[in-house]
């Protein structure tokens, strides 16, 4: 697959503070692509060099081959969709979408086919003389993610695109940027610090910390095989533990032998990480074991969470179990049990 | 009840404010409709006459004539106020309050003192002139005080800081990634500056534009020290009018007029404010 | 790059600014300790100029004028103005003929002003003298401190308000035990700038001090001296003059961190 984007070995220098440090990734053509990092994580700071807003204080941005590092965000063939989306108050909605448009200063006739065609893309043909503040969160983000995408951007990027969305919205919309996505063809680079939203949507995530690269996988090798104990806690609900290492073996705190395949380059400082997904309750059969007590469970519908306390955790391990399962034997909070894994879904990380 | 205990907080500065300003003014509103004694006093007698005197050639040459100056240095004060609080707005967040503490601090001295300052600046034998002199110019300089250039100069260096503090209120509002918005959508610094910027930030200075003219156009003092009665401003035809001419009714009614302009320029300048934020005139969905 | 190239021009615009408006203030201070006195010729550093002013008795009573003035209109307007926020606030309901009212005094021309109280105190046959000066010029420091009080007001926490009538205090022990000493950095800077204004205030003054010598204020007296044209009194006069105004100014915004009223 031939890349779009390459970025390579980027750093960005604030003073002393290194808020991108040696970053390389490799875009391709139409994929859909998420930055997730937490604060200062140096995700938005590396989207806005790629938007051409801060100067590279080393490295590359390659878009086609060619070095874009020191092309002014003007005449980059990439547009970015604002974190506060960023609309011209004093515009209405289709002289915002035309904006950009005549900046290429194309024939008048064309700015309004092409206006005109988008509206009805983002279904807000309606709307098309409103002014910014008369529109809702939601209509003013599928604007300002009109107003982008009508300029036929080589690249869109998305800075938080639903981070101002309520919960519900946000869902529907996750599903209706990666259809328009798929309509126009256009590579999407988002930056997101909702690890679900880039499951989600991402055909591909890269997980920055202190503004390095830990890992970038496609969402399933991320949550089943993160590559650091960053990653494995920083996406969805990871049981992590400590365990001693003595040559092969490894025991948790309470002397329980742990059974995992042990990392090369691992050194003695380890723990162990397991899913809730993965634990099973009163599972005599699995090969990795630890007693337990209930402390609480919490019903979330599909499923059921059980805390359960263990003596190899200060904090009780998170179990998930199916809502049908958990109808077949009441849990309750007290009751003691056997936790088991599979030695399979065990993963070992540095501490 | 709530509201009626807070009238008792209320009225003791509402009792004085109707005494000392309210009456006053109804008071002159009155006498602007009553004739001249024959000797300087009052004839209690209802007649337009005043009003129709604001519109003899003499006093609308006078009135035209300031309206001219106080829209120049409302105008020169506005274009300089605005660049001043656009450089503000460009320099670091944490830099921003002292510029602005100190780009105002000016308006609080005296302003008699400001204005002498430039009479010292200004005048034949003035600091101007000397140093044009030590540096060996030698020849005729031309008259810089009491000159209408000078009253300009002496209004918009006086009422500066009042429209770049205007002008800095939206500039400081205004979402930075606005502007990127537009760089990234194609447009030069310029353009973006023309058609995004400006027209967002354009009411601040607006503000700032209508209160240095209605300011300036009442003004007696600026064209006194720095006009050196050259000419007369609508505010001297007052101050002629109470102290030394006697007509107070004409006097009065040169004060309604002036009231009359300040009250279209502000409700203008309001109205305009509100139709360009809210843009609610054209809500209607645009044809295809 | 570009970006350095902005800057450097919005610094200039900056420093160009900067200089208009202090340069000619600070070449009056300058002047002040010139010995010669003349604006044209450096002579030297000499405070006699000071001396002087400080020997003039019509200054001395000007300046005098001017306190009485400024410290009893400041006084009053204080405590009218605070009233008169605390009230406004306190109301639910925010009637448009109050608000008008309080910002009229701000945007009303001075001159209107003057010749609407001098008809009005000569329709009365009231002797014109420092105590006019003084009804007329609490008219616009009262706006002041009440647009400085309210602007605290607006970030006021008004349930500690409730707390205090919870726990069994009356309306005006509330007052006076809880609100003012909240407000008071508020209620000070305000009256500080209200004195700033009244001592700095002429055409108001003018016209309502009256004809006599004996009522006349500093910056009348200024005023008609700047008339006779440039000396080295007026300079002395009007550093200190300046340098009063900075002096309460900062003082006024030492105490009350909410910032300059903007008029």
């Amino acid at each position: 697959m031939t890349s779009l984007l390459s970025i390579r070995h980027v750093e960005k220098h604030f003073g002393r503070v290194r808020a991108v440090n040696g970053v390389s990734l490799d875009i391709r053509e139409n994929e859909f692509f998420a930055l997730l990092g937490s604060s200062g994580s140096g995700k938005t700071t590396l989207l806005r060099m790629l938007a051409g807003f801060e100067t590279l204080s080393g490295g590359q941005i390659l878009l086609n081959g060619r070095d874009i590092s020191n092309v002014p965000p003007n005449h980059r063939p990439v547009n970015l969709m604002f974190q506060s989306y960023a609309l011209f108050p004093h515009m209405t909605v289709a002289q915002n979408i035309a904006y950009g448009l005549e900046m290429e200063k194309l024939p008048r006739a064309e700015i309004r086919a092409r206006v005109d065609e988008i509206l009805g893309t983002i279904q807000l043909s309606a709307l098309a003389a409103r002014k910014p503040e008369q529109l809702s969160g939601g209509q003013r983000q599928r604007v300002a993610l009109a107003r982008a995408l009508v300029k036929r951007p080589q690249l869109l990027l998305l800075d938080e695109p639903l981070g101002a969305l309520d919960k519900k919205l946000r869902s529907e919309m996750q599903l209706e940027l990666k259809r328009i996505q798929h309509q126009f063809g256009i590579t999407f680079i988002i930056v997101t610090h909702d690890q679900e939203e880039a499951l989600v949507m991402a055909d591909r995530i890269a997980i920055l910390q202190h503004g390095e690269l830990v890992q970038c996988a496609p969402p399933r090798e991320v949550y089943e095989h993160p590559a650091t104990r960053f990653a494995a806690e920083f996406i969805g609900v990871m049981n992590v533990f400590p365990v001693q290492r003595d040559g092969m073996r490894l025991t948790a705190a309470d002397g329980s032998l742990i059974h995992a395949s042990i990392p090369e380059g691992l050194g003695a400082e380890i723990v162990a990480a397991v899913r809730p997904e993965r634990l099973r309750l009163d599972a005599e059969t699995c090969d990795n074991r630890l007693s337990g007590r209930i402390i609480a469970t919490a019903y979330h519908g599909l499923d059921l969470q059980v805390h359960v306390a263990t003596p190899a955790m200060a904090k009780p391990m998170v179990c998930r179990v199916t809502a049908d399962a958990a109808e077949a034997r009441n849990f309750r909070a007290g009751d003691l049990l056997t936790l088991g894994w599979n030695s399979a879904d065990t993963r070992l990380f540095a501490a | 009840m709530q509201d009626r205990r807070s009238l008792v907080l209320v009225a003791p500065a509402f009792a004085w404010l109707t005494a000392f300003m309210v009456v006053p003014c109804l008071l002159i509103l009155a006498l602007a409709f009553f004739r001249r004694g024959l000797y300087g006093g009052i004839d209690y007698e209802f007649t337009f006459e005043n009003f129709a005197m604001v519109l003899d050639p003499l006093y609308a040459r006078i009135f035209l004539k300031s309206a001219w100056i106080a829209g120049l240095a409302a105008l020169i004060a506005a274009v300089v106020g605005y660049a001043a609080a656009y450089a503000i707005a460009s320099m670091p967040r944490h830099r921003q309050p002292a510029l602005l503490f100190f780009a105002i601090l000016p308006f609080w001295s005296n302003y008699l003192v400001r204005t002498y300052a430039w009479i010292v600046l200004l005048n034949r034998e003035g600091l101007i002139v000397g140093i044009a002199r030590a540096l060996g110019f030698s020849g005729e300089m031309p008259q810089m005080l009491y000159t209408e250039g000078a009253v300009v100069l002496g209004l918009v260096y006086n009422y500066l800081p009042f429209v770049i503090l205007a002008a800095y209120a939206p500039l400081s509002r205004l979402n930075p990634e606005i502007s990127e918005a537009s760089r990234d959508l194609g447009a030069g610094r310029w353009t973006t500056f023309r058609r995004v910027v400006l027209p967002i930030t354009l009411p601040g200075v607006a503000t700032g534009f209508v209160f240095v003219f209605v300011l300036s156009i009442g003004n007696f003092v600026t064209p006194a020290l720095l006009g050196g009665g050259q000419f007369q401003m609508i505010g001297n035809l007052v101050y002629d009018q109470f102290l030394s001419a006697n007509d107070w009714p004409f006097g009065s009614a040169l004060s309604m007029v002036l009231i009359a302009v300040m009250l279209v320029l502000l409700t203008a300048q309001t109205f305009a404010n509100e139709r360009a934020s809210t843009g609610r005139q054209s809500a209607e969905p645009v044809d295809g | 790059m570009a970006d350095r190239l902005n800057m450097q021009v919005m610094l200039l615009i900056l420093g160009l600014v900067f200089a208009f408006l202090y340069l000619p203030i600070s070449v009056l201070v300058g002047l002040s300790f010139n010995a010669g006195g003349m604006p044209t010729a450096w002579t030297g550093f000499s405070l006699k100029w000071y001396g002087a002013l400080f020997a003039n008795r019509d200054i001395l009573r000007a300046a005098g004028n001017t306190l009485i003035v400024g410290l009893v209109s400041a006084g009053i307007a204080t405590i009218l103005g605070t009233l008169l926020a605390i009230g406004i606030e306190i109301r639910r309901r925010k009637g448009r003929l109050l608000e008008t009212l309080i910002f009229a005094p701000m945007v009303i021309p001075d001159i209107v002003l003057a010749i609407a109280l001098l008809s009005f105190f000569s329709l009365l046959d009231v002797r014109l003298g420092l105590h006019t000066v003084i009804l007329a010029h609490v008219v616009f420091n009262l706006a002041f401190v009440c647009a400085v009080v309210r602007a605290r007001l607006k970030s006021f926490d008004w349930s500690i308000v409730e707390a205090s009538a919870d726990l069994g205090a009356s309306m005006l022990t509330t007052l006076r035990r809880v609100v003012l000493p909240a407000l008071a950095p508020a209620i000070i800077a305000g009256g500080l700038l209200a004195f700033t204004l009244s001592v700095d205030e002429f055409i108001i003054a003018f016209f309502t001090a009256g004809p006599e010598r004996a009522s006349i204020t500093l910056p009348m007296q200024i005023y008609a001296m700047i008339r006779f044209g440039v000396t080295p009194e007026i300079n002395v006069l009007a550093t200190l003059v300046i340098g009063f105004s900075l002096v309460t100014l900062a003082l006024s915004q030492r105490l009350n961190r909410g910032g300059l009223p903007g008029q």
